[in-house]
């Protein structure tokens, strides 16, 4: 679906039709201003604008659940959900907002529920609950059930939800239009819209808007194994390095311990929790050594670290079906639980295996290693979903641009996020920044007969200035193939945007997969600007049909995968220290004097720090 | 890392290029062109979606093992071979629903389609048995047996043949480029059904009076009535896969069905006669000639002929 025709002005953009995204054009609709002004007979125009046709949206693909302290089954309190979420982020969370994270999630989860989320059901109707790592009662006590789940795709539920009532609000969507900038005017004030490939035409669109919202996801594509979809490049953050703002602690990337060896693909923690056990090249079962008292289900990041530690003391074993290869993953032991009970509490684990790795669990040995699975960092946003910028001191607001979901960084998650935060995350904070843009648009509604659109030429020029640049780069990369075709050696390298992709990926994962120090950073930071870098800057299209040419779209996500890759690396250089899901090996403390303080980087590498919000609970050390 | 393995296998894809620019103008060009059909509607615009362009079938032999998806065959073909290959793919393990094709000519899903379930060894024709029978699917010994009398053939020098697969883009939908297929007339159909929950807005109350949940209550009996039908990812595979669909007549379709049977079937919602309404008419459930093919390669495992059948009955009977 694509508009029959764009708007000279839009009250807001939303770029991203995951729950971030749908959550917020669905608050900002809802909103007490909006219904105010549809009464009036002033229709809000409204766009959201999705790389993906919104159902195929990363969220669907989400399993386990979300977090909210229902108490239906045993008894919460959400004081003690705040506690574990700041806890589990190794206190480098922001406590206002992880306070709002909190004390919101009841409500955020009923009003999904209303809509129509098939949540599982207690046996007297109300929504079931499950445990889930790291949650627990009395601030850190007994584990707690506090996700709210629907089987094993909560995800897939809350998506199609989302968009069922985006539906019922007759939202307008640009479905498969990929966006290439983020513009904001000539003094870096404020955003003024968006430049998009329509992939359908091949068409470059200008899109003006008085409000933006930036709800693209995270980046798991960074990385060669990750749980991520092919689509999760970063694109809305690189398109913030790119206009010149900074991103939030980019350096926390959460690996999940089990993902299915090449494929990266998730195996859930239920596998270890019914009973599948851990084991290195010698068989043996190597976590009685790192978490004595937790095993195999200590926390996510301390059971990823002891598998790095076991390959890399060169006891790792290579996956089945590259048995040449390099011997990277451990073994997840699944021989010891009865079948009848595998198939019955694990089905979709036991598909996976079978399917993506053509072995028995009942068995066989699977090979697994950490997945790239969460970003952490993202877009600086006020817990209102305003993007800012932070100089050092203090922070300054970009009139009109805001971001939710993955992509944003409002600190909720902190160093390591919760399992169950983070479609909390999107659906919460999603609707909050589309409660912020609704009265933002009520001041001066694009189609109030009122209206006063004095600064529109402003933002209207800024995005066409932009439009024309990159019009004029892809009819460069579509020509190229011609240009190719015609010198012999033009395409010398064979090189193309999909495989360099993969050995970005590569790259990455040796630099900072689980654990990182400054040598393997600097490695990575010489091979990305002498090798890949370059190989970038060279890609063309092999074919000038611009229609559904997806090689375009690849080579502008492989450009925002090396601007963002560099970022990250930057940010991680900064840090002198361990914390959460980052591991220095030359810096293995946690360092609260110098580094209780989010990093803040930009695309020319420059790092600034910004201290924590710490209102109720003090850094301690964290221990489960 | 699939160099290691000396197993190729051969794919015949069924590509498209649309032309660009001129076709459209000259379809939107003359204000009397395309009035001739008194019929008008549906079929006028189905064929006026429809962009010319070059069509042909490439091949493309590349390493692989029997374990590998079509999809991890497609992508390395992207990344080795030609990169101007166009598919749909997001997920990669068949949640986003984006990758319906047609493999050998039956619809299903890239990302779940191992090279083992799906290659042929050229020039095999399906078997017919002494009673006359035509086996669907693959007899393990006669598979066996055929793929070791013919490896000398199909080998070439780099390796052995796991055979070949076809792939075109879903049927039932208008071709785009390659194997990407417009499913926009899915999601209208989808749309036009008022596919969102509609309930009372109510909250539940104690004996008291009290208001004792702000969620709607669900027995999980009342779930298990639509829980499947809601599992439903639009993937579009249904649509290709029924004649009637698929075949181009006046039918909303197995997968606007579905999500209306979830709701019906869903106790917190108030417009099942509104919605039965709405689906009781030629095009609707009555078009529906019970061929059943919509079930048998659904991603998420939903009987989706049983729930047609189970559809009209309701339907009928209110």
């Amino acid at each position: 679906m694509s508009p029959k025709r764009l708007e000279d002005m839009y009250d807001a953009v939303i770029v991203g039709a995951g729950a971030a995204g749908l959550s917020a054009a669905l608050g900002l609709l809802r909103s007490p201003e909006i219904t105010d002004l549809k009464e009036q007979g002033i229709e809000p125009k409204i766009l959201v604008v999705s790389k993906l046709q919104p159902l195929r949206s990363h969220t669907g693909s989400a399993e386990g659940g979300i977090a909210a302290s229902l108490g239906n089954i045993e008894s919460d309190d959400w004081h003690w959900h705040y506690y574990d979420t700041i806890k589990g982020g190794d206190w480098l969370v922001d406590q206002d907002a992880a306070k709002l994270l909190a004390e919101y999630a009841p409500e955020t989860v009923i009003n999904l529920e209303r809509q129509g989320v098939a949540f599982s059901r207690t046996e007297d109707g109300h929504i079931a609950q499950r445990r889930f790592g790291g949650h627990t009662r009395d601030f850190g006590g007994e584990p707690v059930k506090r996700a709210a789940y629907a089987a094993d795709r909560i995800g897939h539920q809350i998506l199609h939800t989302l968009w069922q009532q985006c539906v019922a609000q007759g939202v307008e969507f640009a479905e498969e239009w990929y966006v290439t900038d983020l513009v904001l005017t000539e003094d870096h004030s404020r955003a003024a819209g968006i430049v998009a490939l329509d992939t359908h035409t091949g068409k470059i669109q200008a899109i003006h808007a008085r409000n933006v919202l930036i709800a693209t996801g995270g980046a798991g594509r960074l990385f060669h194994t990750t749980s991520n979809s092919w689509d999760l490049t970063g694109d809305g953050m690189a398109l913030a390095l790119a206009a010149g703002l900074q991103l939030e602690d980019i350096e926390f990337v959460q690996f999940h311990p089990t993902g299915l060896a090449h494929t990266g693909i998730l195996l859930s923690e239920a596998a270890r929790a019914e009973g599948g056990i851990l084991r290195n090249a010698d068989g043996e079962a190597f976590m009685e050594r790192y978490a004595p008292e937790h095993k195999d289900l200590a926390a996510r990041d301390v059971v990823s670290r002891s598998i790095m530690a076991e390959i890399d003391a060169g006891r790792g074993v290579a996956d089945p079906k590259d048995p040449d290869g390099p011997k990277d993953c451990v073994w997840l032991d699944m021989t010891g639980i009865d079948p009848k009970r595998m198939a019955q509490v694990l089905p979709q684990v036991v598909e996976t295996i079978e399917q993506y790795a053509n072995l028995d669990p009942t068995k066989d040995l699977v090979p697994i290693k950490p997945t790239a699975h969460y970003t952490m960092g993202g877009l600086p946003i006020t817990t209102d979903g305003e993007v800012y910028r932070w100089n050092g001191t203090h922070h300054t607001v970009v009139d009109g641009l805001f971001a939710a979901g993955e992509c944003s960084c409002v600190s909720v998650h902190g160093a390591n996020r919760l399992g169950g935060n983070s479609l909390l995350d999107a659906c919460l904070f999603g609707t909050r920044s589309g409660h912020t843009i609704a009265a933002r648009i009520a001041e001066n509604p694009v189609d109030s007969p009122m209206a006063d659109d004095a600064d529109d030429e402003l933002l209207t020029s800024a995005v066409d200035q932009a439009a024309g640049v990159r019009a004029h780069e892809l009819e460069e990369l579509l020509q190229g193939s011609t240009i190719a075709e015609q010198s012999e050696n033009g395409d010398a390298t064979g090189e193309n945007a999909y495989a360099l992709m993969a050995r970005l990926g590569s790259v990455m994962e040796r630099a900072l997969a689980v654990r990182c120090s400054a040598d393997t950073i600097a490695s990575a930071l010489e091979q990305l600007n002498t090798r890949i870098k370059p190989a970038v800057e060279i890609l063309h299209a092999h074919d000038k049909t611009a229609a559904f040419n997806q090689e375009v779209t690849a080579i502008w996500e492989v450009q925002h995968l090396t601007e963002l890759a560099e970022a990250v690396l930057r940010a991680s250089d900064a840090r002198h220290e361990s914390r959460g899901s980052m591991r220095r090996l030359d810096f293995p403390e946690r360092d609260d004097e110098h580094f209780l303080a989010h990093s803040m980087v930009d695309k020319h590498g420059s790092v600034e720090f910004k201290p924590v919000v710490i209102t109720d609970y003090p850094p301690k050390k964290r221990e489960y | 890392m699939v160099e290691a393995n000396n197993t190729t296998v051969t794919l015949q894809v069924h590509r498209f290029t649309p032309r660009a620019e001129r076709a459209e103008r000259a379809r939107g060009g003359s204000p009397f062109a395309r009035k001739s059909s008194p019929f008008g509607g549906g079929s006028d615009s189905a064929a006026r979606r429809r962009p010319r362009g070059k069509q042909w079938v490439q091949e493309y032999t590349i390493p692989a093992r029997p374990e590998d998806t079509i999809l991890d065959c497609l992508l390395t073909i992207k990344r080795t071979v030609d990169p101007t290959l166009a598919f749909r793919y997001s997920c990669g393990h068949g949640m986003c629903g984006s990758d319906a094709v047609a493999i050998n000519g039956t619809p299903t899903l890239l990302c779940t389609a191992s090279i083992r379930d799906w290659a042929k060894q050229p020039g095999a024709l399906p078997q017919v048995d002494e009673e006359g029978f035509r086996h669907i699917g693959e007899d393990e010994s006669m598979s066996d047996a055929s793929s070791n009398s013919d490896a000398t053939d199909a080998s070439s020098a780099d390796g052995t043949s796991l055979g070949v697969i076809e792939l075109a883009p879903l049927p039932g939908f208008p071709p785009q480029r390659d194997l990407i297929a417009d499913i926009d007339p899915m999601l209208n159909q989808i749309r036009k059904l008022t596919p969102y929950l509609q309930a009372d807005g109510v909250l539940a109350t104690t004996d008291e009076g009290k208001v004792n949940a702000f969620e709607y209550l669900q027995h999980p009996e009342q779930l298990a009535k639509y829980e499947t039908l809601s599992n439903c990812i639009a993937c579009g595979v249904c649509e290709g896969s029924c004649p009637v669909f698929a075949g181009g007549d006046a039918f909303i379709g197995p997968a606007a069905l579905i999500w209306s049977s979830r709701f019906i079937n869903d106790s917190r919602d108030t417009k099942a006669m509104e919605r039965m309404d709405a689906i009781d008419t030629a095009d609707g459930v009555a078009a529906c000639q019970s061929v059943r093919a919509c079930s048998r390669h659904c991603p998420r495992g939903i009987d989706v002929g049983e729930e047609m059948w189970q559809i009209v009955a309701k339907v009928r009977e209110r």
